[in-house]
């Protein structure tokens, strides 16, 4: 009797814990697919802070860009992705939401009353932002511009000898072609010490390298009414200018380069220059992991005027729960506060709010954002449209063609702008 | 009533067997060829995901007629003759050595099948940084003993052969360990019989080791086609596509169609002209094979 009783007893407890299941089910969980840069482990810094606030756990996934496409796409097609949160590159700005793949978070802007004024309006339209939809929100820029070396262009010898080799005054370059050939010296004297660190690896790093080099010498892909225009006088400039520093200024293996190679040769101080992303000077400027160039290093727009503009927004997915899409708006929202924006700034990120670039905190730590608004400010883009990752690929080839010297510079480009014009067509 | 022989009884209990490993092969194998042979007739690509209308094989004739699909195939057939023939003659050399060996073989066996064990995207990531050539290895060792630096993958030249290099770097120790099995198999008699009758080492292994061994080498070489056919992963890592087109071989092409092109259809349709290339080769092979026996 006593027994049949402990087993119903048992049996009764057991149920209750069952029917309690619900109350004790595990929190919500945001996974996102993130690029492994400086900025991703500033926001992995706050997290505890998010996770202690509403109690949703966020969990990044670190890799590299160059394999982050395949992976978000293999997800956004399948079911449900695993990924609940997006981080999505302004390539992909016209492909994902042309595959329907992305919600539109303009209800979840009105619904919450996040305020769009402060965001550069620039970054709304890079991230392909209309009056009707929001399918990305910007998470932070990548503009590019010039960092060079202060301590070589103020070095009395090499003043010296750089007016007894050319006549000039030995000062940070105004122009393109005055960049490449100063570049072209540095590496010319000799030594380990090279003009330029360039990621000229087929692709993404090096057509967003070239960018820089097209719009600096007043070409561009695309006119105003996104014809293709890319095979001009400017742009053969420019394409002469690259493929000679990658021959005459650059490391050896440039041709194979990516930003990771740049940044290890710029902070082992082995390279005058790197056109490259502006918030990468507070991860080079540091004492304590590139000592060689530290409190050595300026930030410029690109000689010329206008750079690669470029930014990462957030995106919630369409195959997806619900509750995972309320939970990872929380998480955006949260994220691109203007609080977590200026702790983010704080640690060297780079913002897309404005009123971030004119915080007194953040000025008073980095006084080159000053430089870094007029880096943003000035940025132009590459070509958005579905196509632009296999764009990418196409500049590139002909860039690393024309880099290695196995193409001329006018075929090279000609086919570039050959190819732009079909995926435009597409 | 019927009373099952023998042969029906074998017939049916061997079917039994098999059932599981066939059912277990159709889903694995069978599913996803079959679907991407749907794909590459459909008119399915990233953007639009239907298959339908099918198109027939006019994503064959996408394909075919870019010229980079010819550039692509022409490095892909050097690239497998150059690391399947490198990694046939290394191994074999290795076999031999090993099966003289009397005393630490396990030891050896274990060391050399590390590489293999060794995921594809690891090899390649250890090797881009040992080659990186400003600040790896490799060229700080070519410094050290007075030669120049190489630019290793990023020579329009010599890239391809690189990845070939790495390649075979990672899997002779799989043709080492057939040969070597396939080593350790063969009779003893004739060469007691062909050193009765005064062969040279040399002889013995061209008359009796080689003639023995071509079963298992046949295995070793056509399985190694096959995979070196479908190198993807060194190529992703080490160089995408490039310098220019020097490293694109034909599945990097076919994965460019599929997710950079976003034209899954295409990207089957170069896939699956792979595939029947692999086909054919070994077909081939074994035909040759056969007629030799």
């Amino acid at each position: 009797m006593q027994m049949r009783r402990r087993i119903v007893q048992a049996l009764l407890g057991a149920s209750m814990l069952a029917a309690a299941g619900p109350a004790l089910a595990e929190p919500i969980t945001l996974r996102a697919l993130m690029e492994d840069v400086p900025e991703t482990q500033i926001i992995e810094k706050l997290l505890p802070e998010f996770t202690k606030e509403t109690g949703i756990k966020v969990e990044f996934e670190k890799i590299g860009y160059g394999d982050m496409h395949d992976k978000l796409v293999a997800q956004l097609v399948s079911p449900e992705s695993y990924y609940n949160v997006l981080e999505v590159d302004f390539l992909w700005a016209g492909e994902f939401p042309a595959a329907g793949w992305l919600e539109d978070l303009k209800p979840y802007v009105e619904k919450s009353g996040f305020d769009l004024k402060p965001i550069i309006p620039s970054m709304l339209d890079l991230l392909g932002a209309t009056k009707e939809s929001l399918p990305i929100l910007p998470m932070y820029n990548y503009s590019m511009g010039l960092i060079y070396r202060t301590d070589l262009l103020s070095d009395p010898k090499i003043k010296a000898d750089f007016k007894a080799k050319t006549g000039k005054d030995l000062a940070p370059p105004a122009t393109l072609a005055d960049y490449v050939a100063l570049s072209k010296y540095f590496k010319a004297s000799g030594g380990d010490l090279v003009g330029a660190a360039m990621q000229g690896q087929r692709g993404d790093p090096n057509a967003m390298e070239f960018s820089n080099y097209l719009f600096s010498s007043g070409g561009a892909y695309l006119d105003a009414g996104r014809k293709v225009v890319l095979n001009s006088p400017e742009g053969l400039t420019a394409l002469k200018l690259y493929a000679d520093n990658i021959q005459n200024g650059a490391q050896q293996g440039a041709l194979s380069a990516t930003l990771d190679d740049t940044m290890r040769l710029m902070c082992a101080g082995k390279t005058f220059s790197m056109v490259t992303y502006w918030w990468m000077l507070p991860q080079l400027d540091n004492a304590e992991k590139c000592p060689s160039v530290a409190g050595k290093l300026a930030l410029s727009v690109m000689p010329g005027g206008h750079g690669e503009s470029g930014g990462w927004g957030w995106g919630i997915p369409k195959n997806t729960s619900d509750e995972s899409k309320a939970a990872a708006w929380k998480f955006i929202e949260w994220v691109q506060s203007k609080k977590i924006s200026v702790a983010r700034a704080l640690e060297g990120h780079a913002p897309v709010r404005s009123d971030v670039y004119t915080d007194e905190a953040v000025l008073k730590k980095y006084p080159f954002y000053k430089t870094a608004l007029d880096v943003v400010a000035s940025g132009k883009s590459f070509p958005i449209f579905a196509y632009s990752a296999q764009y990418e690929d196409v500049l590139g080839t002909q860039l690393s063609l024309a880099g290695g010297g196995q193409a001329k510079p006018e075929d090279a480009l000609k086919a570039a702008a050959d190819g732009l014009t079909q995926l435009m067509n597409k | 009533m019927r009373v099952l022989g023998f042969a029906d009884r074998d017939w049916r209990t061997g079917w039994a067997f098999a059932a599981p490993g066939l059912l277990t092969l159709a889903i694995v194998m069978g599913f996803p060829l079959v679907y991407a042979a749907v794909i590459s007739v459909s008119s399915l690509t990233l953007l639009k995901p239907s298959l339908f209308p099918l198109v027939g094989l006019r994503n064959f004739v996408i394909v075919m007629s870019d010229p980079m699909f010819w550039g692509a195939l022409w490095l892909t057939v050097k690239y497998s003759l150059v690391t399947v023939v490198g990694e046939f003659v290394i191994g074999l050399g290795i076999a031999l050595m090993l099966n003289r060996t009397v005393t630490m073989k396990p030891v050896y066996f274990a060391v050399l099948t590390i590489p293999m064990a060794m995921s594809p995207v690891s090899v390649a990531l250890i090797w881009r940084m040992l080659l990186q050539p400003n600040l790896g290895i490799a060229n700080q060792l070519m410094e050290s003993l007075g030669l120049p630096r190489i630019d290793w993958l990023g020579d329009p030249g010599l890239a391809l052969w690189t990845m070939a290099a790495i390649d075979i770097w990672q899997q002779t120790s799989f043709v080492v360990l057939i040969l070597a099995a396939g080593l350790a198999a063969l009779p003893r008699d004739p060469y007691e019989a062909a050193e009765v009758d005064g062969a040279t080492a040399l002889q013995q292994f061209w008359y009796i080791t080689l003639p023995m061994l071509r079963p298992v080498a046949a295995i070793a070489v056509i399985i190694q086609l096959i995979n070196e056919f479908r190198t993807y992963d060194l190529p992703y890592i080490l160089t995408k596509g490039g310098p220019g087109n020097a490293t694109e071989v034909l599945s990097f092409f076919a994965y460019r169609r599929a997710f950079l092109g976003l034209h899954l259809n295409e990207g089957a349709a170069a896939s699956f002209v792979l595939l029947l290339i692999v086909l054919g080769l070994t077909i081939l092979f074994f035909a040759v094979l056969e007629r030799r026996r």
